[in-house]
């Protein structure tokens, strides 16, 4: 019988087979699709619909995908956002065309050739002292504006009851922050040089996220499943810092961030992180993480998905696993499918998997290779072969 | 020069451990008691940027602790560069770097500047964002024996092919070698752009590099 998409995406959250596999595609800024294939997409689909930009912000360049664009992808979640408080919103609307678009913590981005940002602009690159921490001026998580529609949208959302509720805060996530402060290599030297420092920043961040995050949950109430945050823990070929230095340094803040959750919402915790984290998962695990993204299989050890299946399948559900590396860009539709086929193959059966691409859908992905993805999973439904048979 | 093999030693513990401050202070003791610049990058500083690089490959220490290394040897160089200039020390190539057009990470590119820097390459670096104009410009100027690029994204990896492109346009294509670098690079890549090579990691860069100049 079929299943809604909610009760789809519940019970591969369960561990159990739902009807097809769920696809968690276009909704928020990791499992989303870029403007430009998102304008394609449209126009191959003959969908007249604005192009809207995810969370209001245009430098981001992430679609704000329109409904019957998802109800077509069969994507079967439907996204809640923060957004950036009015006043900044305003005045980065109104600021001299080109100008770099700075956000309510400082940090920001650059315009490098005409319509293509990047965040580049770090207001804290030369702190490496507690005093600088303090001088700073922080954000202020309490403005309302950041969440006055998520109450609202939420219990629409909830009305409706088809589509899962997938909460996806804006760079909530300390790691992630840091770099956007200090910038990646400056602030990866400071946790190897002061220590000290780059803890305090990391603890500072994490309680502006958590302040925020609070507000957040409190607005959805009980109107969530899915509530996704994520720092990239790791590279193409293996890990962004030790494993030592990740449970000595980030891993308590991570787990006080994630309990935290937890005890605000029965929603299940999506985590996202790039890379090779093969070394951490257990690490996540036991810190209360309950979805692992993106699966970036063209990193290291994470092409391992039997791997992955068995040591982690019944404990951990896997959100992602289609590579934007070489086969999304690069690949004939029917390479598509069948990439599409074997994750399934290994990832789905006894449930815990729903598909999405390894990451946003790039401005190199064709149009008709997002459309043989979503259309692989609707052929296999549940099929032997998405059941792992041969 | 009990005390200046002391100084090497701690010259390279400093540089191991990232600690640039104090790195500089025993460079320029060193240079201070006699040693020769070219001492202090041969016996003490490549040495342990070599070990540094070993110790990241076998998984023994991670891009913290390897870009504190690059960044000590690179404080040092500062200082050492005029003295080996003047000296008239042989560079054993010339290396042109930049990020290609669209991109701007360089957190990789900067640690190969270093890596190569280190091990006797004059490296020349045209920063984030390049594009290909610069690049041939750089090629006419200063006729470097190798030009390097890096790109982040797969979306920015189809620059390599343009530049290239517009490399052979320009009829430069045979008097410099391009090696490719960055997340999306892999060898299928290399032979598909048409580049001479492509190193995995920053610590590889230099290894490969001399391989495909044919420098021993």
């Amino acid at each position: 019988m079929a299943m809604t998409p909610r009760e789809r995406v519940l019970a591969a959250l369960r561990h159990e087979e739902p009807d097809r596999v769920p696809i968690v595609l276009g909704v928020s800024n990791a499992t989303g699709i870029k403007m430009k294939p998102y304008r394609e997409l449209k126009r191959l689909l003959g969908i007249d619909a604005p192009n809207r930009y995810l969370y209001g912000w245009p430098e981001l360049g992430t679609a704000e995908v329109d409904e019957e664009t998802l109800v077509r992808l069969g994507t079967d979640v439907r996204g809640v956002w923060d957004v950036e408080p009015a006043s900044v919103l305003e005045r980065n609307a109104s600021r001299p065309p080109h100008a770099d678009y700075i956000n309510s913590w400082g940090s920001g981005a650059r315009e490098i050739r005409p319509g293509e940002w990047f965040p580049m602009v770090c207001p804290m690159a030369d702190a490496t002292t507690l005093q600088e921490l303090e001088d700073y001026p922080w954000p202020d998580m309490d403005d309302p504006t950041r969440v006055a529609h998520v109450a609202a949208e939420a219990a629409r959302l909830a009305a409706d009851g088809r589509f899962a509720i997938m909460a996806t805060p804006w760079l909530l996530f300390p790691l992630e922050r840091a770099f956007a402060m200090q910038g990646m290599d400056r602030f990866l030297m400071n946790l190897a040089l002061h220590p000290d420092f780059a803890e305090a920043l990391l603890w500072k961040l994490e309680e502006l996220c958590k302040t925020l995050m609070g507000h957040f949950l409190e607005a959805l109430g009980p109107n969530v499943d899915i509530i996704k945050i994520g720092d990239d823990l790791g590279t193409q070929e293996s890990l962004l810092m030790s494993p030592d230095m990740y449970r000595r340094i980030l891993k308590p803040i991570h787990a006080d961030y994630i309990a935290f959750m937890h005890q605000r919402t029965d929603a299940k915790v999506f985590f996202h992180t790039d890379g090779d984290v093969f070394p951490l998962i257990d690490d996540l695990l036991e810190i209360g993480v309950d979805i692992l993204n993106p699966i970036q299989t063209s990193a290291g050890k994470m092409a391992n998905l039997e791997e992955l299946k068995a040591r982690w399948g019944d404990r951990l559900t896997f959100c992602g696993g289609i590579d934007t590396h070489r086969i999304l860009p690069a690949g004939t539709p029917e390479e598509v499918r069948a990439e599409v086929r074997r994750v399934i193959g290994i990832l789905a059966p006894r449930g815990g998997y729903m598909v999405s691409s390894v990451h946003t859908v790039m401005d190199d992905v064709p149009a008709q290779n997002i459309l043989a993805m979503v259309d692989a999973v609707q052929e296999l439904g549940a099929s032997p072969a998405a059941r792992g048979a041969s | 020069m009990k005390r200046g093999e002391e100084l090497l030693d701690e010259l390279y513990g400093c540089v191991l451990s990232g600690q640039a401050d104090r790195a500089v202070e025993v460079a320029n003791e060193g240079l201070g008691i006699g040693l020769e610049p070219t001492t202090l990058l041969f016996d003490a500083m490549i040495p342990a940027l070599e070990e540094v690089g070993r110790r990241f490959e076998t998984g023994e220490v991670f891009l913290p602790e390897m870009l504190i290394a690059a960044n000590a040897m690179q404080e040092v160089v500062k200082v050492l560069r005029p003295l080996l200039v003047a000296a008239g020390v042989e560079t054993i190539g010339r290396f042109v770097m930049g990020t290609v057009a669209g991109d701007i990470h360089d957190v990789g590119k900067n640690l190969v500047d270093v890596m190569l820097e280190g091990a006797g390459f004059e490296v020349i670096d045209l920063g984030i964002n390049v594009p290909a104009e610069r690049f041939i410009e750089a090629i006419r100027e200063l006729e470097p024996d190798a030009v390097g690029m890096s790109a982040f994204l797969t979306t920015t990896a189809l620059e390599f092919e343009r530049n290239i492109e517009a490399i052979e346009r320009a009829g430069l294509r045979d008097r410099v070698k391009i090696l490719i670098g960055g997340a999306p690079v892999d060898q299928a890549l290399v032979e598909h752009v048409g580049a001479d090579g492509f190193a995995p990691d920053a610590s590889s860069a230099v290894r490969v590099t001399k391989a495909v100049l044919g420098i021993s």
